[in-house]
């Protein structure tokens, strides 16, 4: 769908941004802060599902261990500011996205050699169990009480200095942070290597065949989309000012999945809708006990079974049925 | 001296049988439907607390007889269960990409959790072993709990049952047969859709019914469901993707690693399985049977 046709989707994909901009923006004069506490998490839970779509809808790689990299930037994040606090945070934030990349780089290396499909997906779940007991373990990293006390940073830029801790700002650092995310993978995706990583989604045989090193594009794709992850960790870790093991928990790595598969894979702004839905569904359940988790896995349920090209796969193939002009492409992605 | 060298081994030996007992119905599915089902960890847990609540019910006196009468009551229970999963659920995902069918499952599994929490509540709750089983061996200076010897038999007896019946019986050369080829099994007249029927309902009965038997090693709380899951996951891919043959080779070998393993290196328990987990599939990405199916 708006993967094919490049830059005509730039106006729309633009629009839909600044709307969404615009309303987080407004958040905190409507809600309380409770609304900007779920708003902020939602946010960054939106970087993490974008990032994971990179991945799956993109490159067609089904990594189980994306939460791994989420705390991995979180904690080196935390663990840097407090050995050597007064670096700046933007350079803080680059170097847990290095890393975070880095580390995926490494293990893309060794995991992508001869094993894709089902044996990705089973080594890196391996990959986060061995993050997330590490995590417990180790001392300097709070165990399994967690990473306590991480403070919001002073954000110096040129002649002003904000200080994070105050009020909001901490909240529009975030959706500045996460817009700038955002942006980047929707150019990556968009970009010439968006479409190198589609060819190998469609057919690796082919694209081998013509020539492009699926090897190192899928490493790419692999160490992009957990950098971003890490990124979003580290923006997370000082947001709230706590990290346990439980974000590198297997059940965590298994949201950037529901959320991209409720959204919809083939649009970009699938893994978003998901994530919002989800959000809705855990908001609106959260005082039920038990009935939480049955209402949002019968929904989870019903829209694989309904509309298994996500949310927004059934909405085009909706609207395309009213205009009497039925999209292939939703079609295709279901049979595939 | 005896029990620094052999403490582990047993130690190891039991969580494998533990960890096998959890994956037969994991594999069988897996084997035949290609459905890697998230779920199975959630109905092992409802098997489970559906035996504690008939323990406490009816058999508080604690014997072998009714603790094993129990486990099958829970099996057949849950059992029933998959013939609803199977009909509402794993039928029509028989034609979507694999990436929705383990959404599918994982969504079962919420379902499961919630409808635990919401019967039976969030604390814990554990349970006695059998008074026949609850004593423990002593040789020298090596302990082994008696309970963890019957579960260690009880594992290599189900194995070698599943062997037997899968490459000695018809029906096990009938279960082979549709899980190469189903189309072909259907040429050649096998109902496929209603022996798939029974596969789920046996793989789900095989769940409740180690429910019911681990039983008295476990803390209940609604946590148990994604306890085992990853684990077996493991073991199912390192034995070679869906036979019962690998999954056991791979139950014991990666076990038995991490027991030792965690003698070693005592900061961290556990993670010998996943860094042998890891090791083994580089090393052969194909698995340890590979090729076979069941």
């Amino acid at each position: 769908m708006t993967s094919h046709t490049g830059g005509s989707t730039w106006g729309r994909d633009a629009a839909i941004a600044s709307l969404v901009l615009v309303v987080l923006a407004l958040l905190p004069f409507a809600g309380d802060k409770g609304l900007v506490f779920l708003a902020g998490t939602l946010t960054l839970h939106v970087i993490i599902g974008l990032s994971w779509n990179l991945m799956f809808g993109r490159t067609g790689l089904v990594s189980f261990g994306h939460a791994s990299f989420f705390a991995i930037g979180g904690y080196a994040f935390a663990w840097v500011a407090k050995v050597s606090p007064g670096l700046h945070p933007l350079l803080l934030l680059a170097a847990a996205g290095l890393f975070g990349a880095f580390v995926a780089f490494i293990v893309g290396v060794i995991a992508l050699r001869r094993s894709v499909g089902v044996y990705f997906a089973i080594l890196t779940l391996a990959l986060g169990q061995i993050v997330y007991l590490l995590l417990s373990y180790i001392p300097a990293l709070g165990r399994e009480d967690g990473f306590t006390g991480i403070r919001r940073p002073r954000l110096a830029l040129g002649v002003a200095s904000i200080d994070l801790g105050s009020g909001d700002n901490y909240y529009y650092f975030i959706v500045v942070m996460c817009g700038v995310l955002a942006a980047g993978l929707w150019w990556v995706m968009h970009g010439r290597i968006g479409r190198v990583f589609k060819s190998i989604q469609q057919d690796a045989e082919r694209a081998a065949f013509l020539g492009i090193n699926i090897q190192a594009y899928r490493i790419g794709s692999f160490a992009i989309a957990s950098g971003t992850t890490a990124i979003a960790g580290a923006l997370y870790a000082p947001w709230l000012q706590l990290l346990t093991p439980e974000v590198a928990h297997w059940t965590f790595s298994a949201r950037p999945i529901l959320y991209t598969l409720l959204g919809g894979v083939q649009s970009f702004w699938g893994p978003a809708v998901g994530a919002l839905v989800f959000a809705i569904l855990e908001y609106g359940t959260r005082t039920l006990h038990g009935l939480s988790e049955i209402v949002i896995g019968s929904i989870l349920l019903l829209v694989v079974l309904a509309f298994p090209g996500g949310l927004l796969g059934g909405l085009s193939r909706l609207v395309g049925r009213i205009r009497r002009n039925p999209p292939i492409a939703a079609r295709s992605e279901i049979v595939r | 001296m005896l029990a620094l060298l052999f403490t582990p081994l047993f130690n190891g030996l039991f969580t494998a049988m533990v960890v096998f007992l959890f994956a037969t119905g994991l594999t069988l599915v897996f084997g035949i439907l290609r459905i890697l089902n998230f779920a199975h960890g959630g109905f092992f847990m409802i098997g489970a607390y559906l035996a504690f609540s008939l323990t406490r019910l009816f058999a508080s006196d604690a014997s072998t007889f009714a603790y094993l009468l129990i486990s099958i009551l829970a099996g057949i229970a849950v059992g029933l269960c998959g013939l609803v999963v199977e009909r509402l659920v794993f039928r029509p995902l028989q034609h979507v990409d694999e990436a929705y069918s383990l959404i599918a499952t994982y969504a079962l599994l919420l379902i499961s959790e919630g409808a635990v929490k919401a019967i039976w509540g969030v604390s814990f709750h554990s349970m006695m072993t059998p008074a026949a089983l609850s004593g423990a061996v002593i040789v020298d200076d090596l302990v082994i709990p008696l309970f963890a010897i019957f579960i260690i038999g009880l594992g290599i007896v189900c194995y070698l049952l599943m062997e037997w019946i899968l490459q000695h019986t018809a029906t096990g050369k009938l279960m082979r047969s549709v899980a190469s080829d189903p189309w072909m099994a259907g040429m050649l007249g096998i109902n496929v859709p209603r022996f798939y029927s029974w596969i789920v309902i046996i793989g789900f009965f095989l769940a409740g019914l180690a429910g019911g038997l681990l039983l008295p090693n476990q803390t209940l709380s609604p946590n148990l469901a994604s306890v085992f899951v990853v684990q077996a996951f493991g073991v199912l891919i390192v034995g070679g993707m869906g036979n019962i043959r690998g999954t056991f080779i791979a139950s014991v070998l990666l076990c038995v690693i991490d027991s030792y393993g965690s003698i070693i290196f005592t900061e961290v328990p556990g993670i010998f399985f996943y860094v042998a987990m890891a090791a083994m599939l580089l090393a052969r990405p194909q698995g340890l049977i590979a090729g076979a199916r069941l």
